[in-house]
């Protein structure tokens, strides 16, 4: 067999049935052997699409997404893609074709040295030079993209590799990734939690994707302590928990910020102390201990110290750290901040307000819906008024926090997880980002919800520029955005323009009621911002409202 | 202040670019470099040199994440072997 067909029968091997792309000169027989395969290829209409069709496909499943793209100019389209899986752990191989090995390094036409490229935004990144190793190289790349912490690993392979003839080889099975777990902190965690008088857990995504869920519940229930999530941990406590205080940070509820300043003891648990989360990093938490869960040594003490570290497998640290904790007070406390802090949807006038909205969205969908975001305010506005019983039900580009993310997303979600309903949160400005994508649904008539969330601004730069830059609007006007409805239209996508609250209710059952995908643009005004705000430089205590 | 370490690779054309990327990227500057093929030439032995005031650590702990790099030793008083 052809190389080629040997990349094919590895994704097989690898229980893989689902892959995006797009062909182009250098791996067109790579796209041969597609022809004849069982593995379902889905065309997008940009590399970058294709790349976050794949990110959704595996952060809605759990699963390695796969994508494929050409030399140079596709390879050099996926690169923010793989920078975002690298920032949010998420296990993808990418699969590019390179010019032929006799021209590599002649400035070939299409030729790049995407593996150069991909250095600072991937995991690893292999090149092929050699048929026989082509099968090996594959399967090190779905070993080492779900190894450890997750990622993305690129595989470039030359045209000459795809048309070589191999033999097939035999499928050693490779050992899978040993997991070394240390408990050797476990005594002084519990000892810690057990002394605590104003302990907290702070969630984030790592949680989830170790598959730790149930051991996360019955450590909060254990303890009986508060808990906050990040935007990547949101839906990693279950509904029914009195104690969460919902997420933390820049966005987060006052409540929750206000119990982490106020803390004596945070438990972090697959998270990592991102600027968004801390603000002033100085003033963090300022009286907390530390103990930090995670399965990246490189995360301890990478950002803030910790007093105790456990590093491994989440499933068997939180049943070893958990105990029981004497902090009725604070539960109390906790539980009155977040009755003063609570969100107010009584918004004056007949415009929509998307908090609202995005609540009435929330209790409208399904259970088990999808949430892809865009990035922006309509991103936080999710993050701080929707539900969700999953982190794999909520999928926003939290690290890279990359524009253009949310459609493409939605189509990998929606094709790993058909019986459920999969909707698309955007904004005008991140929908026009990859709404190319919209060919994607059309093609494969996939039901897909989207809700674009309409201010005719780049909403959350214009925030910052009404409140850091002294109202100069600089270029994030977009009041000439193009008929949202009629674009769709132009797709076979039906769609309608809400613009007053009182529509909002018949136009979600609209929404879900129709069988296919469906677009509903929701004009919102201008000048609703996201509050609360921690400003740059500020202490998480320092929010501003809407009222300061 | 100045820390030197020593890296064991395996023998990949970009296993240099990656430790020099990981280096730059976290904020040390490159003091000094040396390599020398293993005398099976499978792998590499790469002697780093780079300046910081940030604890050596924190690199060492990315460097050692590196899927080419096999063995990496601190070469100071106190040696410490953070991969074996």
């Amino acid at each position: 067999m052809k190389g080629a067909e040997l990349v094919l029968k590895v994704l097989q091997q690898q229980g893989v049935d689902t892959i995006f792309g797009y062909p182009g000169g250098a791996i067109m027989p790579i796209y041969d052997a597609i022809y004849h395969s069982t593995v379902k290829h889905y065309l997008c209409r940009h590399e970058q699409g294709g790349a976050f069709s794949a990110i959704g496909y595996a952060r809605a499943s759990g699963k390695v997404g796969v994508c494929l793209a050409t030399s140079g100019p596709g390879a050099t389209n996926l690169i923010t893609s793989l920078a975002d899986a690298l920032l949010d752990s998420v296990p993808l191989v990418a699969i590019t074709g390179q010019v032929s090995q006799a021209v590599m390094g002649t400035d070939a036409f299409q030729e790049v040295d995407v593996l150069g490229l991909s250095l600072g935004v991937t995991k690893h990144s292999f090149m092929v030079r050699d048929v026989n190793e082509l099968a090996h190289t594959l399967q090190e790349a779905f070993r080492l993209a779900q190894s450890g912490r997750p990622g993305p690993v690129l595989v470039d392979i030359p045209k000459d590799i795809q048309l070589a003839e191999v033999s097939e080889p035999e499928w050693p099975t490779l050992p899978a990734a040993r997991l070394a777990t240390s408990l050797a902190n476990a005594a002084k965690a519990r000892q810690l939690i057990a002394q605590a008088k104003k302990p907290i857990a702070y969630i984030g995504g790592g949680v989830q994707m170790a598959d730790a869920l149930p051991q996360l519940q019955a450590f909060l229930a254990e303890s009986e302590m508060p808990s906050v999530t990040t935007l990547k941990g949101m839906g990693s406590v279950a509904r029914a928990n009195p104690h969460y205080l919902g997420m933390l940070g820049m966005h987060g509820t006052q409540a929750a910020n206000l119990a982490v300043q106020q803390c004596d003891l945070l438990i972090c648990l697959g998270a990592r102390f991102d600027d968004r989360v801390t603000g002033k990093l100085d003033k963090f938490a300022p009286h907390a201990k530390v103990i930090h869960v995670d399965i990246d040594p490189a995360e301890i003490n990478k950002v803030r110290f910790a007093d105790c570290a456990l590093l491994g497998d989440m499933k068997q640290i939180l049943p070893a750290i958990s105990t029981a904790t004497q902090c009725a007070d604070w539960l109390t406390h906790c539980q009155q901040l977040k009755q003063q802090y609570g969100w107010r949807y009584d918004h004056p006038g007949e415009r929509i307000f998307a908090p609202l909205m995005l609540k009435q969205l929330s209790e409208r969908m399904p259970d088990n819906s999808v949430v892809c975001c865009d990035v922006g305010q309509h991103q936080m506005w999710v993050a701080q008024h929707m539900r969700f019983n999953s982190p794999r039900n909520h999928l926003s580009s939290g690290g890279l926090g990359t524009m253009g993310f949310g459609l493409p997303a939605a189509i990998g979600a929606k094709l790993a997880r058909p019986q459920d309903t999969v909707i698309a949160v955007s904004g005008d400005g991140s929908f026009m980002m990859n709404v190319q994508e919209l060919g994607t649904i059309k093609r494969f008539r996939l039901p897909v919800k989207i809700v674009i969330i309409d201010n005719q601004r780049l909403g959350m730069v214009k925030q910052w520029q009404q409140l850091f830059f002294n109202e100069r609007y600089s270029e994030t006007d977009l009041s000439d955005n193009p008929d949202f409805v009629a674009l769709a239209a132009a797709f076979a996508i039906p769609g309608h323009t809400i613009t007053r609250k009182d529509e909002v209710a018949s136009a979600l059952e609209a929404m879900f009621s129709w069988p296919g995908p469906y677009l509903l643009h929701v004009r919102i005004d201008e000048k609703d911002n996201v509050w609360p705000l921690v400003p740059p430089g500020a202490a998480n205590e320092d929010m501003l409202t809407e009222t300061n | 202040m100045q820390h030197t370490l020593n890296i064991t690779t395996r023998n990949e054309a970009s296993v240099v670019e990656r430790l020099l990327q990981v280096t730059r990227y976290r904020g040390y500057q490159l003091a000094g470099l040396a390599m020398t093929p293993l005398t099976d030439r499978a792998g590499l032995q790469i002697t780093l040199t780079v300046q910081s005031e940030k604890p050596i650590t924190l690199l060492t702990s990315q460097l050692v994440k590196l899927y080419d790099v096999q063995q990496l030793e601190l070469a100071s008083a106190d040696v410490a072997v953070l991969r074996a």
